[in-house]
């Protein structure tokens, strides 16, 4: 299992390079969607492997919340390019 | 059985995050990227979720709130980017 964490570790690198290395915002919020649904899912298996479920709560929680929170700031930075 | 099963869903899941991730890099349109990103990044998230679920079936509930939190949050939030990163695009063509 620890492979298939290094692994996933491997995976979350790439849309984090991508998020320091583009300017457009869009890109930027690509990146960092990508981010949020890899973290969460890999403490989703750090709780299987441990076998302690607050991690799985806070990891579903995790899941929810940040992509809600991406969400409102998708609608923010839509809302600033018009002004 | 259920192990190697367990496994092989979860290395599916690795190989489709790795896929729907690499196109990122290149300089492609956001709705491109945004289109094998969302695809890749749910469909391999729910293999990996499913993989867990075979592998510690007693805490079932935790693990099928979580693809359901996957299915839905993560396609409206595709749709969410989708519709601000376009409308984004009309306004630069009226200026």
């Amino acid at each position: 299992m620890d492979s298939i964490l290094i692994a996933m570790i491997l995976a979350l690198l790439i849309p984090i390079y991508e998020a320091w290395q583009d300017d457009d915002i869009w890109q930027k919020m690509l990146a960092f969607a990508s981010i949020a649904t890899k973290t969460s899912i890999m403490m989703l298996v750090i709780s299987v492997l441990r076998d302690d479920w607050s991690i799985g709560v806070v990891a579903v929680i995790t899941l929810s919340v940040g992509e809600a929170g991406l969400m409102l700031l998708a609608h923010l930075i839509k809302r600033l390019n018009e002004a | 059985m259920i192990d190697t099963l367990s496994y092989g869903l979860i290395i599916v899941g690795i190989i489709f995050w790795f896929w729907g991730t690499l196109p990122l890099i290149g300089n492609r349109s956001v709705l491109f990227k945004l289109h094998s990103l969302s695809v890749s990044d749910t469909l391999g998230s729910m293999a990996i979720v499913v993989g867990l679920l075979l592998k510690i079936p007693n805490e079932w509930s935790l693990l099928v709130l979580a693809i359901m939190t996957l299915a839905i949050w993560n396609t409206v939030l595709g749709y969410v980017l989708a519709y601000c990163s376009s409308s984004n695009e009309k306004i630069i063509n009226k200026k």
